[in-house]
């Protein structure tokens, strides 16, 4: 019940021993490959020069914003760096950090919670208007969101929530991110029914089979949300703009701002350096969540 | 995917929003029975909104503690932004009907709000709250729409010409004394270009509206008529844009090219022209820029020196919202940041040489800061009545000047094409 059924079961899922024939590799092969490998290479090259840009520039002195083209900085200096974490007016650089982690936990928290279970409904649920309802929700996918800011703000200003975080995560709280939404409908309905069959026999209720049999099946719709969800959250600078009034609370994208002032003197160095430091967490999100996401698409290959 | 719009589209279309709705309704009520000094006893709390680096953000908070420590009652919460998104804000606020209390305003933008009604007349509380004689006439008019008055100036600039004395001394060439002809101008920026390889005279200066409207103004015109329409023909304009045709063959000026590639830094910020002409308030930046020690400011160039053709510009108002709920406590903020020698001493000369009396005198200029407040002094006898506050889409415009200018220099449109465009654009701009 132990190593052996491990060795088996790895086996079984791994390719079946077969005697491999060595093709000796002809040079033209080889050359190609070369050449393939060159092109990629200069490709990402190419992709990666802006990240690479920002993160030299960001020890250049401010002077040399301007005067000095090439990619490597002439004196490099930690100055930029240092003055970044001095703050912003009394404000300590973690405070946006802190703001912006805040709002993109919750956008996270939200949309898995309240897509998934709306997407169960619209899945699985047999309700008078299902088609009409889910038409709708679709619908929103094609309303600009400019068309909504100006009532959205003044809904939120009667309710007296600006200056808070509420108008930020309130939304993502009632499904109202319709891509989601719809992004897990359609994983669930390739789920088999059968599944939801056989937990019902067993004596589940909607709950119970949403909760043990359809959430973990869509382990890789959650995660795929939760990365575009935190993503979009973290770079978000429209809504912030809006909502937020007190400088305490600004999440990174508006502290990121008030370094490079077109009309007093901006700062470049220290815009760039704490760029470079906004980018790292989501960078980190990304490369922990993605192993997930590439976890999850192959369990749902098993499953036939 | 789904979720990323751009942002400039994203503004467009608030923006378009925004007007719409005011067009159609807001006209916040005036603070009801005007006058007076703020009620010591009541509890206020007023909302006060600025643009700007971290270093006003700084100046502001001292100036916010100052006067809290003055008012115990008045409690005032500052919030900042940089010059776009700190717009874009604002008309989904006058849309949605929270505008803050108390605005850091610009000139560009007074007309816009003003006719819409979404700025306190604070000629009911001028001699009674607010103190404007500290101010000079021509320069307070600024601030005034028709007869109500919308806005007081912090400050003032006007436009003026940068020089760079390390690099006219690299090019082993004299500089220019500013307030003469044109063509001696030109000479002098042909004069460094020649004998530098690096280095260049100066930027192409018809690229920017207000030297033409220099140019203009020298005539004894105005870039716009009293109703708001333009005021000088599609010939005059392409012939203003061919006028520099030689100096950007010549390479007297800095290229255009050159000038794409150092955005959003100015070819005179990165030490490559030796001069520009600009408003005076940039001597901090340019500092900054090219971290030099010293920067020369002398007049813009003219062909009369006897015609009024520079103005006082205000770099920024003081305004108070209509809807504010406490008009008195805000005009008492207002005559705080404007008058008040302790501001003045807290921002200098940072929001242009300031406007009221008062405030100067505790500003002690020193410095750069008093070099130009002496460059605003030396032009006194060239300074005249500034033109009517800027037509809505004045920011608009000067931006499609902007990038016609740019493009003329990169070669890709004849200055006859760019006149062309630019008043199609005009049309639009100024029908709607």
């Amino acid at each position: 019940m132990t190593t052996a059924n491990i060795e088996s079961a790895t086996n079984s899922v791994g390719s079946p021993v077969r005697p491999v024939r060595k093709r000796p590799q002809t040079p033209r092969k080889t050359a190609a490959t070369v050449a393939w490998i060159v092109g990629i290479v200069l490709l990402t090259a190419v992709v990666l020069y802006p990240l690479l840009w920002m993160i030299s520039a960001s020890f250049k002195p401010n002077a040399e914003f301007g005067s000095n083209q090439s990619l490597l900085p002439e004196n490099p200096t930690f100055d930029n760096f240092v003055k970044v974490m001095e703050g912003v007016a009394g404000i300590p650089t973690w405070k946006f950090f802190w703001n912006s982690t805040i709002l993109g936990i919750g956008a996270v928290i939200g949309t898995v919670i309240s897509s998934s279970m709306a997407a169960y409904a619209f899945a699985r649920l047999d309700f008078k208007g299902r088609p009409l309802f889910f038409a709708m929700m679709i619908g929103t996918l094609l309303l600009p969101f400019h068309v909504l800011i100006i009532p959205q703000y003044m809904i939120f200003r009667n309710l007296g929530m600006v200056d808070t975080f509420f108008p930020l995560l309130v939304g993502k709280f009632l499904a109202t991110e319709a891509f989601f939404v719809f992004l897990m409908v359609q994983f669930i309905r390739n789920l088999p029914k059968e599944l939801d069959e056989a937990a019902r026999i067993d004596g589940c209720g909607h709950w119970r089979i949403f909760w043990s049999i359809t959430l973990p099946l869509i382990k890789p719709a959650l995660i795929t949300s939760s990365i575009f969800a935190f993503i979009w959250s973290w770079n978000d600078f429209l809504g912030p703009l809006l909502y937020l009034n007190s400088p305490e609370n600004y999440p990174l994208p508006l502290a990121l701002r008030v370094f490079n002032d077109q009309s007093s003197a901006s700062d470049y160095g220290a815009t760039v350096a704490i760029s470079v430091l906004a980018l790292l967490p989501v960078m980190l999100f990304f490369v922990i969540f993605q192993r997930f996401l590439v976890d999850g698409v192959a369990t749902q290959g098993l499953k036939g | 995917m789904f979720n990323k719009f751009s942002r400039r589209a994203g503004s467009g279309v608030a923006v378009t929003v925004a007007a719409a709705l005011m067009l159609t309704a807001c006209g916040g009520n005036g603070g009801g029975e005007a006058g007076g000094t703020p009620d010591p006893n009541e509890e206020v709390t007023l909302n006060f909104t600025w643009w700007g680096n971290e270093d006003r953000a700084e100046r502001y908070n001292e100036a916010i503690a100052l006067f809290e420590e003055e008012n115990p009652n008045i409690d005032v919460n500052g919030t900042f932004m940089d010059f776009p998104a700190y717009w874009e804000k604002r008309q989904t606020e006058a849309a949605g009907g929270g505008l803050p209390d108390v605005m850091q305003f610009d000139y560009s933008y007074l007309r816009q709000y003003g006719q819409n009604g979404l700025l306190l007349d604070l000629n009911d509380y001028v001699g009674n709250g607010l103190t404007t004689d500290t101010i000079d006439d021509t320069l307070l008019a600024t601030g005034k729409l028709e007869d109500q008055t919308l806005g007081v100036p912090t400050g003032y600039n006007a436009w003026s010409l940068f020089e760079n004395p390390a690099l006219i001394e690299q090019a082993g060439v004299e500089g220019y004394e500013g307030g003469t002809s044109w063509e001696e101008y030109e000479e002098y920026m042909a004069s460094v270009s020649d004998a530098s390889d690096e280095v260049f005279g100066g930027t192409d200066y018809t690229g920017r509206i207000q030297n033409f409207e220099l140019q203009l103004r020298q005539e004894g015109r105005e870039l716009f008529t009293e109703d708001g329409q333009l005021n000088f023909t599609q010939e005059e304009l392409a012939e203003f844009w061919s006028s520099t045709a030689d100096l950007r063959e010549n390479e007297t000026v800095i290229p255009a090219r050159t000038l794409e590639e150092l955005l959003p830094k100015s070819g005179f910020g990165s030490n490559l022209t030796a001069s520009e002409m600009t408003w005076s308030n940039f001597m901090g930046g340019y500092l900054g820029d090219t971290g030099a020690e010293d920067l020369n400011i002398v007049a813009p160039p003219t062909n009369d020196p006897s015609v009024k053709d520079l103005y006082q510009k205000p770099s920024m108002l003081h305004a108070v919202s209509a809807g504010t709920e406490h008009p008195e406590a805000a005009v008492a903020f207002v005559e705080f940041l404007i008058n008040s020698p302790e501001v003045g001493k807290i921002f200098g000369a940072s929001l242009g040489v300031p406007a009221s009396e008062t405030a100067l005198e505790g500003a002690a200029l020193e410095g750069p800061e008093l070099e130009v407040k002496e460059y605003l002094d030396s032009v006194a006898d060239r300074i005249g009545e500034p033109p009517a506050a800027p037509v809505v889409g004045y920011g608009a415009l000067e931006n499609t000047f902007l990038t016609l200018g740019t493009s003329i220099g990169l070669g890709s449109i004849s200055p006859e094409d760019a006149a062309q465009q630019f008043f199609d654009e005009a049309a639009v701009t100024l029908a709607g």
